[in-house]
């Protein structure tokens, strides 16, 4: 499997044997992105790092099993339900001027905002790259959902992603 | 007798401690989570054999009710068998969907394209029409109504033992049980509940935490201090 060098830069605690067993110079830029044109996937510099702050990611990733339809249409179920009281929670957030019940709203919305991206990964998005993601992506790129549809966004998405509309 | 918390799994044992659970105060509160006092369950009712058939008999039902275009997701009305009528999405739901994405390009190290499906988060955000019954009252309902949503969910996942499914539906119930709960808490209480002390959420599985500082792991998904983040008061 073709792989290559990422750092996290939370993790990075600057010891810098990455540029010291890196054989191609990949690793010593200013702005924690390792070079990916010059990185060739040794892994030189991740056994190297002191603090695990570099992985290998594959370039190309294995695609999940694909979700039953029971669990689809149950967990779709789930995630109306919730996007609908993200929907409230947001509202009154817009309208109220006590900081308590704002703070509270912003809290909610977000809080439900997070666990409802976590349902639909699990409903058969877990990776961006995946069949789904991929036809969801196409759809919108030839039927745009709304005239106001950001279309150039999508585009911009299916070209970086190498997807053929 | 042992109570557990049904949001992060707390034991309270009276054989350790000194006050009967029955005996505590109403405003006791989960000593890891904040939970209240109700969100407690006696550890028999966790029976796991029990509950698990129970839940699965549900499943049963409730999933055929789901693929019978009984309520709830977008595209029931339509041909309840054809799968692609599963996948019809609400814009509320397509913007989860997005933020989802955005998030897995993220942990790819993929920026731009994190960015630009975060742009489209906001775009289908942008589209849902607004709520009609927006108070605190139709919200503490709704979030209950949810809460009831589980275990039939859980089955569904459980008996095709889809193992991912069911860890997101336990963090799910779990974080909107804390919600449900602290919404209560705030028809009863209204703003004296949270003048002077902060509100936090993990970033990683949504769950709301009311203190100075954060928790030092997240009740619910374990995660450290530093993936919790202050909700800020309006500029």
């Amino acid at each position: 499997m073709e792989k290559y060098a990422v750092r996290n830069i939370r993790l990075c605690t600057k010891d810098c044997l990455c540029l010291f067993v890196c054989p191609t110079g990949a690793t010593d830029t200013e702005n924690s992105i390792i070079d990916v044109e010059k990185c060739i996937g040794c892994g030189a510099c991740a056994e190297a790092c002191p603090s695990k702050a570099i992985s290998l990611v594959p370039t190309i990733y294995p695609i999940p099993p694909r979700k039953e339809d029971t669990v689809v249409a149950a967990m779709n179920r789930l995630s109306a339900k919730k996007a609908d009281e993200e929907a409230v929670a947001r509202k009154i957030a817009g309208a109220t001027d006590k900081d308590g019940l704002y703070r509270l709203m912003k809290a909610v919305e977000k809080s439900i905002r997070l666990s409802n991206a976590d349902v639909l990964r699990e409903s058969g998005y877990l990776l961006p790259q995946g069949d789904e993601a991929v036809a969801l992506l196409k759809d919108w790129l030839w039927n745009p959902p709304t005239p106001d549809f950001p279309k150039e966004t999508a585009e911009k998405l299916a070209e970086l992603m190498g997807i053929n509309s | 007798m042992k109570y557990i918390c049904q949001v992060c799994g707390y034991v309270y044992d009276e054989a350790s401690e000194a006050c009967p659970f029955d005996q505590l105060p109403d405003s006791w509160q989960c000593p890891w989570c904040k939970a209240p006092k109700t969100q407690f369950k006696p550890e028999q009712a966790e029976a796991p054999a029990e509950e698990a058939s129970d839940a699965a008999d549900d499943a049963g039902a409730d999933a055929g009710s789901g693929l019978a275009g009984g309520s709830g997701f977008a595209g029931d009305a339509a041909g309840a068998d054809d799968a692609g009528d599963l996948k019809q999405l609400s814009p509320g739901q397509l913007a989860a969907l997005c933020t989802n994405l955005a998030r897995g390009c993220e942990k790819q190290y993929k920026e731009e394209e994190s960015k630009l499906f975060a742009e489209l988060a906001a775009y289908f955000t942008a589209a849902v029409p607004p709520a009609e019954d927006a108070s605190v009252e139709a919200l503490a309902k709704q979030l209950q109504d949810e809460i009831s949503l589980y275990p039939g969910t859980r089955a569904a996942a459980d008996i095709v033992r889809d193992r991912g499914a069911a860890r997101a539906l336990v963090w799910g119930e779990k974080v909107t049980r804390m919600l449900s709960s602290l919404v209560s808490r705030y028809l009863e209480e209204g703003e004296a509940m949270l003048a002077d002390t902060e509100i936090w959420i993990c970033t990683a599985c949504g769950f709301i935490y009311i203190g100075e500082t954060p928790p030092e792991l997240c009740p619910v998904c374990k995660v450290p201090s530093w993936k919790f983040e202050k909700i800020e008061g309006r500029r």
